[in-house]
């Protein structure tokens, strides 16, 4: 299959032939080598959580879980929705699903959101949710576990704020704890 | 089929506030940096010239839009004439200046190039297209290699 | 509830696609240029190795990730005259990381519809502007109401997606290193590298700690870059060269943003627009048929995953092919023969430099050193991005 002969012939030249771009460094900024100008801007946003998710986030304030049900696809649908993106239709119902699941994958993270080393390390994982459709879950963070006791499968419950506390958040949930031998 | 148990209680409807915290540095790229090291160290002006139409760009870039040809930096004076102006009263927040400022489209000489900047030295109703005018630069001390190192354009 | 699709392809081409040059610039961490002069030093190559002028072109393309990196939010219109768009018609695509081989998809329509008989695509990135870290822009690609209180960084959905992928198809981390130690040694030969190196897998597996499983020398770089590529008609590409390299299949798919309520371990987005493009084409071995290929590789991981997803080797198989060498450069199966994402930089959209460009390059046998060893005829370039969520496939030949 290779073509040893004529190789050399076939190969007509090494392209790109050239490349441009001047490479600078953090320094030749913070030292003024190169002109440049800086601009901080103050962008603030209101993020509005529409009908699911407003109702989603009560229903934490009073440390439970809402889900919605398509009874076209017969799909308990977490987080909730208003309407099923697979049956293109409104949802027929809302209920309630369980503050307990299963870890379906993990990591252990050493950096904050701008890349910046975290003082301790924290566990994120993505948890389905029992009594959702398989699968169905959302990306929390893990706690009163270490790094290494972490396994995919492992049964998880949610930690709650105290109800006092709690603000119509995601965070209102703390962190999800094993929950082996519950 | 209906969107069943719909919030109509305004106060139970969330939001979040959230913030952008970026910030970004601009480098002024190959041009640029030409254009304001020569401003800032020489107080000079540059543009730069195509080298296959001889269209004259203000300010400078290494390469024509139209032709896709390289450019050469050429020297020009600096002066040039208000092609158009307006008076602004509000600043980017909208609120009210105390002492409106007066902006300028200025066509610099010996380019097909304009320039967006100030007028200073000169009353709003004195202004009028086709004047001349000629750059007041900050003193060299000052200058920081900014589109700010030129303070405003006055009649020339 | 897992629905496979595949769609019905209702497709009428005007006139065939071909890929008559290409340019890219030197991909860095910081590079001085401002975007629109690196689009235009890429977007001049091209021309040049196509032998046209800007005045040749009818129509121009561009793709550019998220206006938050170079921070100029109309950044399609700020790149414009750079890009040889000046008085054309002139657009700008953006699907996140997919945009590398959806601007080229993009340019595919203007020519194939017969609307243009010469497209110019000009892909280009400046990650440097962003501060305090490129990542930091990634913070607002996440739901802000239910992630975003997390203070997630993008990292993590790769290392769980990662973690998901070793998890289901009991696949090692050394396995997957390998792509690493491939890909940088690869990019030795390409000039614009910015991360080539000769390395090992023990390098990769001590590397710092990201997000595990994720390290440091899992991932591409953040960069600063450029690239052009053109695209005309068959009569034009006749008047120009012997050696045309056709686009012969495009394809693009988005599965749910509702990420976690997908099992991540394979790229079903990825499957879904290799199946379009497959079927344009008329691929259906297309480990028999494709000679080389450029997955999209920011993870190392990510190449192996992307492999499956495009059919070149069984789910949970691609890692075999690597260990036995099948994907080295003189291998059977050359995957990332440029040195890829990992090796020469990730400026995300402008990575079509090392996905499309390298492919027309490939199979015009103008890569030089980096040319696979064997022969080929039919290779594939594909992108990815947004949460998980696009898989942009193109496939080309030097046969029509």
């Amino acid at each position: 299959m290779k073509m040893d002969m004529d190789m050399d012939v076939n190969i007509k030249k090494n392209y790109p032939s050239y490349v441009r771009g001047r490479e600078i460094k953090a320094e030749d900024i913070e030292e003024g080598r190169v002109s440049y100008n800086l601009h901080k801007p103050n962008i603030i946003y209101s993020f509005t959580a529409g009908q699911a998710i407003s109702k989603f986030l009560n229903g934490l304030k009073e440390g439970k879980l809402l889900a919605t049900e398509c009874y076209s696809c017969n799909r308990t649908l977490f987080p909730p929705r208003i309407f099923c993106e697979v049956c293109f239709r409104p949802i027929d119902k809302w209920c309630e699903v369980k503050d307990s699941g299963v870890v379906e994958t993990f990591s252990i993270s050493y950096i904050d959101p701008d890349a910046k080393p975290l003082e301790k390390p924290i566990i994120v994982a993505v948890i389905s949710i029992d009594g959702a459709s398989p699968k169905m879950g959302i990306m929390h963070i893990l706690g009163e576990v270490e790094p290494e006791d972490v396994y995919i499968g492992m049964r998880v419950r949610a930690v709650w704020k105290p109800e006092s506390e709690r603000e119509g958040s995601i965070t209102d949930i703390m962190y999800w704890k094993p929950a082996e031998g519950d | 089929m209906t969107f069943n148990e719909k919030i109509v209680n305004v106060r139970e409807l969330k939001h979040v506030e959230g913030k952008i915290e970026l910030y970004w540095i601009y480098t002024s790229g190959e041009a640029g940096d030409k254009f304001f090291k020569a401003l800032k160290d020489e107080g000079k002006f540059l543009a730069s010239k195509c080298s296959y139409c001889g269209k004259t760009y203000f300010p400078p870039r290494i390469y024509c839009e139209y032709d896709f040809s390289e450019t050469e930096f050429i020297e020009i004076s600096g002066e040039g004439r208000v092609r158009a102006f307006a008076v602004a009263t509000l600043d980017s927040y909208e609120k009210p200046l105390e002492n409106p400022e007066i902006y300028a489209i200025i066509d610099l000489d010996d380019t097909d190039g304009c320039i967006v900047h100030l007028l200073g030295e000169v009353e709003i109703k004195e202004v009028f297209i086709g004047m001349r005018v000629k750059p007041v630069l900050k003193p060299k001390e000052d200058r920081e290699g900014r589109i700010t190192d030129i303070l405003y354009f006055k009649p020339s | 509830m897992n629905v496979e699709r595949i769609k019905g392809l209702k497709f009428h081409k005007k006139q065939d696609v071909a890929i008559v040059g290409a340019g890219i610039t030197t991909f860095k961490r910081r590079l001085n240029e401002t975007g629109k002069e690196l689009s235009y030093y890429a977007a001049k190559q091209a021309l040049d190795e196509a032998g046209l002028s800007i005045k040749d072109v009818d129509m121009v393309v561009m793709g550019s990730a998220p206006d938050a990196f170079d921070g100029v939010h109309m950044k399609g219109e700020y790149l414009l005259d750079g890009s040889g768009g000046s008085d054309k018609p002139y657009m700008r695509v953006f699907v996140g990381g997919g945009t590398g081989v959806f601007a080229p998809i993009a340019g595919y329509w203007h020519v194939a519809s017969g609307l243009a008989d010469v497209c110019l695509v000009v892909c280009e990135e400046k990650m440097s502007s962003c501060y305090p870290h490129p990542q930091s822009a990634f913070k607002y690609i996440w739901d802000p109401i239910l992630e975003r209180p997390l203070k997630p960084n993008l990292i993590w959905i790769f290392a769980l997606e990662m973690r998901r992928y070793m998890y289901v198809n009991n696949i090692k981390h050394e396995d997957i290193a390998l792509v690493s130690v491939k890909n940088k040694a690869n990019a030795l030969d390409h000039p614009s590298a910015q991360l080539a190196a000769r390395i090992t897998v023990e390098d990769v597996l001590n590397s710092e700690p990201m997000a595990l499983p994720v390290r440091r020398l899992d991932v591409s770089p953040p960069s600063d870059g450029a690239s052009a590529i053109m695209m005309v008609a068959s009569h034009i590409a006749r008047q120009l060269t012997d050696e045309p390299v056709w686009v012969n299949g495009v394809g693009w798919a988005l599965d749910t943003t509702w990420w976690t309520n997908r099992d991540l371990y394979f790229p079903r987005y990825v499957a879904e627009a290799a199946r379009m493009a497959y079927k344009m084409a008329h691929i259906t071995n297309p480990r028999k048929e494709v000679d080389v290929a450029e997955p999209y590789d920011p993870f190392d991981y990510k190449e192996l995953h992307h492999m499956e997803g495009l059919g070149l080797a069984k789910k949970g198989e691609a890692h075999i092919l690597t260990r036995e060498g099948i994907t080295a450069r003189d291998g059977d199966l050359p995957i990332c023969p440029s040195g890829g994402l990992l090796g020469v930089g990730n400026p995300i959209a402008a990575t079509m430099g090392v996905k499309v460009a390298e492919i027309y390059w490939q199979l015009a046998y103008r890569a030089g050193k980096r040319q696979v060893a064997k022969e080929v005829t039919t290779g594939i370039a594909q992108a990815w991005g947004d949460l998980m969520q696009i898989g942009t496939v193109m496939v080309l030949s030097n046969k029509r």
